[in-house]
């Protein structure tokens, strides 16, 4: 204990418990910070202000989209918008949002250890994120990025200024902050479980997290070179894509789709990966079928290296390939069943609690299992022709990506809230901002499956009467989304200023992470953990572990002294 | 309401029955031996049985799959594909449809059967049922599997024309589609083709990725440039029906009315009357919207203008006085042919010249063979009064 009383100078206040906010103070301990926790709530801060950045361009799109013709801007400035919002929501937002900020908080705790495998290079990944994000910044600052968020060639690679080079270098970088998280989670989860915690015990969080690592380190580099590709055809006209200088456009779509579409499985596994430990933590009980529910993320990992010629349907592929991938793709929906079929099968005789975690862990599922579903109207060939870039793929990944993605993360946010912070948030208002979240949310994105089938292509900056009135709505709807997200905005500034005091297990459950502090001490545990159970054997794990510290809503036992 | 919606399932039925049929057999039918290769899977006695069972199923599910005037999800069905697509949208949306009142209903009892009250704070301890697990996970995969097959063989229909298709090329280019029709008519922006008559449409961009989608067809095919890919459809009924680009193309700079770029480049097809078609082909395009309104002389300067600077045409790459004549105080003239004959440019040499470009060749131009460009005789008049306008 003195050892470490040396080597870690607290300046926790008298009286306080020694965490890893008080232990070090000042800016500087924060930007130099080695520490897992604070990479993560640094990475959390910078996420959240890129949603609030690509918040902003969607509702610029839906008003603009509110009515016909020409609303609040020009068709040039639109389709910049939503290219800005696509690159920022996926690049900057969601393939960073949980693993880099909840994962890199949460994965040691979990894993019962002092830190991740390289700490070091756990924060040169956030500075080059950071670096990322700025060289995007360049890029919208100095000209018009305007070819969407997939940079479809001959479009992106002739445009006049640079604006459209500075970006997909900014991609390019963002990636290596992506790869090195991905590397250093898995060094993490091989070598640094703590004493006891074997693979079948490993929390579901962790087994996403792993996955996840798996397509980031493996698929992520394909990306880095098709836009280094596309980068020297753009400036020095070597032609690899663009049919005038001798390249193949289709080409381009190949090598997109191949990191893309395991990219989706970069953004969707995580989301998953937080809901497992909702659904056990608010029914008190361990996942249905846990080693289908852990093998069913590894799957998803590998499948989705196989199909990404599902978003070439149309684009003029062999007919061999386009029977294959469809075939591929039908199999992603196995282990996608899977999850939802354990997770329904979890609650029975559960005791279930719908605390706000909870709710947003259920309409996970909800939310999930409508665009899995709308999956099969794409991934079967002849009803995918006439969907094909219409509305309808819009609201369908809009479902798995923020009905999925984002609700996951929102969940696990409120869920690990009081760990991070150590203070409780008011949950009146965090039902409120739940309820306008959902309805918003579907009032904006259900209506776009109607407007897709019904033949609207997508990016469209204008359109025809007979869609006008399904757009209004849509819009409408995602004004309420939006004022959802402030709702939630001030519940957890409020919360930060004067929250209650969060006790150690809020939520009474059997995880790891919440057998330490709130918020956790510097070095996760006070003392190295031994896992004598897995983080879901209830039955095994005490009252006083359960129950200790449970804010007050149902009889527990009084709080050790 | 019964009547008809027992009306409505016979129809179906009959159109279940026929779509089946044609299912099996329309591959080889068609005379696409790609096609043919590409079915290898055939699950025989199993496969009907399954197919039939499913189609009572849809039939009790689904009334609406290909309906010509269209529903609430679907456009009006305009093609003979479209019904087959409508049909298998409707069988996977019921499918979806019950799966998730399913899951969600069970979910939803789960979570009110078991909430936390005073005396359940402890759940029961979560049992293992392998054969479950195992039927969840490769259960789905017959119908996956069925869904693939329905829904690739609707694509293989889509994908190999039939071989008595009339052909018509189309060009994609930022921000107009130009079809070149009647094997020589360029019209832009409308395409005009007759009814119950399967065409073919060979496309290629001159710039960047386009597509081009008739949403009452429910066709659909990127247009590439540097390629060529066709689509194929066959209209039911006639009318005007919208054509989209569903490749996003990009936007000028600056504001307008016309500057929406992408989702502007629309197009309508014109489907006709067979007879109306050939009177189409043999007349040619009626003048542009800019000449209506202007009398004589006047209209047939104004089409010949647009026709000689359409660029479908491209009149004006060649004739500027360098690769071929040019136009200005061409009337009239007198000229030395190859042959060394000379040539009044009067009427008849203008019409020949256009419709037989070889015929006569003015000395010192042979460097470009001009292709026969097939004009109507009312597009002929017209440019020839351009052309003695351009005199004057």
């Amino acid at each position: 204990m003195t050892a470490e009383a040396i080597t870690h100078p607290s300046s926790a206040p008298a009286g306080e418990e020694e965490n890893y906010l008080n232990h070090q103070k000042g800016l500087v301990s924060w930007l130099i910070t080695l520490d897992h926790k604070r990479i993560g709530i640094m990475y959390l801060v910078a996420i959240l202000v890129a949603f609030l950045a690509g918040g902003v361009f969607a509702l610029l799109v839906r008003t603009e989209l509110a009515a016909p013709g020409h609303t609040i801007m020009e068709a040039h400035t639109y389709n910049k918008m939503f290219t800005l919002h696509g690159a920022i929501m996926v690049f900057l937002f969601i393939i960073p949002s949980i693993p880099a900020a909840l994962g890199n908080f949460f994965l040691p705790i979990m894993l019962g250890t002092k830190d991740v495998a390289f700490p070091r290079l756990n924060l040169a990944s956030f500075y080059i994120y950071v670096a990322g994000t700025i060289m995007a910044l360049v890029a919208i600052t100095i000209g018009d990025v305007d070819t969407g968020w997939t940079f479809y060639t001959p479009y992106s690679s002739r445009a006049a200024d640079g604006a459209v080079v500075w970006m997909t270098l900014a991609v390019f970088v963002l990636g290596f902050s992506s790869i090195l998280t991905g590397l250093n989670f898995i060094a993490t989860v091989h070598k640094m479980r703590a004493p006891g915690l074997h693979w079948k015990r490993l929390p579901l969080f962790i087994w996403g997290m792993y996955a996840t690592a798996v397509i980031q380190v493996l698929a992520t580099p394909v990306l880095a070179i098709t836009l280094l590709l596309l980068t020297m055809e753009a400036t020095l006209g070597i032609g690899i894509f663009d049919p005038e200088l001798g390249g193949d456009p289709v080409l381009f779509q190949h090598f997109f789709w191949f990191y893309s579409h395991p990219a989706v499985y970069i953004m969707i596994l995580p989301g998953m990966a937080v809901v497992n430990e909702l659904i056990a933590t608010f029914s008190q009980r361990a996942i249905f079928g846990y080693m289908f529910v852990a093998m069913s993320s590894v799957s998803l990992a590998l499948l989705g290296f196989l199909v990404w010629g599902h978003h070439m349907f149309t684009s003029g592929m062999s007919e061999y390939a386009t029977m294959i991938f469809s075939a591929l793709t039908f199999l992603v929906a196995i282990p996608s069943g899977v999850k939802v079929f354990n997770w329904t099968a979890t609650l029975y005789k559960g005791s279930i609690r719908l605390a706000s975690p909870m709710l947003y862990a259920l309409s996970f599922i909800a939310l999930f299992t409508i665009g899995g579903l709308t999956g099969l109207f794409l991934g079967t060939l002849s009803t995918d022709i006439h969907l094909h870039d219409t509305y309808f793929v819009v609201a369908h990944f809009h479902y798995v990506m923020v009905g999925g993605t984002v609700f996951g993360f929102i969940g696990g946010l409120h869920y690990w809230w009081p760990k991070m912070t150590g203070r409780m948030y008011n949950e009146r208002l965090a039902i409120v901002s739940w309820a306008l979240v959902f309805w918003g949310f579907n009032q904006t994105f259900f209506l776009q499956f109607i407007l897709g089938s019904q033949g609207m292509p997508r990016r469209y900056y204008d359109y025809l009467d007979q869609y006008a009135t399904l757009h209004g709505f849509s819009s409408l709807g995602s004004y309420i989304l939006g004022v959802g997200f402030v709702v939630m905005l001030v519940m957890f500034l409020l919360s930060l200023r004067n929250g209650v005091k969060a006790p150690p297990n809020p939520w009474g459950s059997a995880g790891y992470e919440w057998m330490t502090t709130s918020p956790p001490h510097p070095h996760n545990f006070a003392e190295d953990p031994f896992m004598t159970r897995g983080p879901y054997d209830y039955h095994l794990a005490s009252d006083e572990e359960l129950f200790e510290g449970f804010p007050g809503d149902f009889t527990v036992s009084e709080a050790k002294a | 309401m019964n009547n008809r919606i027992v009306q409505n399932m016979a129809e179906s039925l009959a159109k279940t029955d026929k779509m089946f049929s044609r299912t099996s057999q329309s591959v080889a039918v068609r005379e696409a031996p790609l096609a043919s290769n590409l079915v290898p899977v055939s699950l025989g006695r199993l496969k009907k049985a399954t197919l039939s069972t499913l189609t009572l199923v849809t039939m009790a599910l689904a009334s609406c799959g290909g309906d010509p005037n269209g529903t609430i999800q679907m456009p009006p069905a305009r093609s003979t594909m479209a019904p087959e697509v409508d049909w298998l949208y409707y069988f996977i949306y019921w499918m979806s449809v019950v799966s998730f009142v399913l899951i969600i209903g069970v979910m939803m009892y789960f979570v009110i059967r078991y909430r936390r009250r005073p005396g359940n704070e402890r759940a029961a301890p979560t049992g293992h049922n392998t054969p479950l697990e195992v039927l969840w996970t490769f259960s789905p995969l017959i119908l996956l599997w069925f869904l693939f097959d329905w829904g690739f063989t609707g694509y293989m229909q889509g994908v190999v024309a039939p071989t008595d298709s009339r052909e018509i090329r189309v060009m994609g280019s930022q921000w107009k589609w130009e079809f070149t029709n009647c094997e020589g008519i360029v019209e832009t922006g409308n395409l005009t083709v007759p009814v119950g008559e399967p065409i073919k449409l060979i496309m290629n961009s001159t710039d960047v990725l386009h597509s081009f989608y008739i949403p009452e067809f429910r066709v659909k095919r990127d247009v590439v440039p540097g390629m060529y890919s066709t689509l194929w459809f066959e209209a039911t009924q006639e009318g005007e029906y919208q054509v989209f680009c569903t490749e996003y193309c990009g936007a000028p700079v600056g504001s307008g009315e016309n500057n929406a770029g992408h989702s502007a480049m629309m197009a309508k097809i014109t489907v006709v009357s067979p007879d109306e078609y050939e009177n189409f082909c043999a007349e040619g395009p009626p003048p542009p919207a800019e000449c209506e309104g202007r009398e004589g002389d006047d209209r047939m300067v104004c089409w010949g203008d647009s026709i000689f600077h359409n660029p479908g045409y491209a009149c004006y790459t060649c004739h500027n006085g360098v690769s071929a004549p040019s136009f200005n105080g061409l009337w009239g003239r007198e000229g030395v042919m190859m042959d060394g004959s000379v040539v009044i440019a009067d009427e008849n040499y203008i019409r020949e010249s256009i419709l037989r470009p070889q015929a006569k060749i003015v000395q010192g131009y042979n460097n470009i063979a001009m292709p026969p460009f097939r004009l109507s005789d009312n597009q002929l008049d017209a440019i020839i009064a351009y052309i003695k306008s351009l005199e004057e």
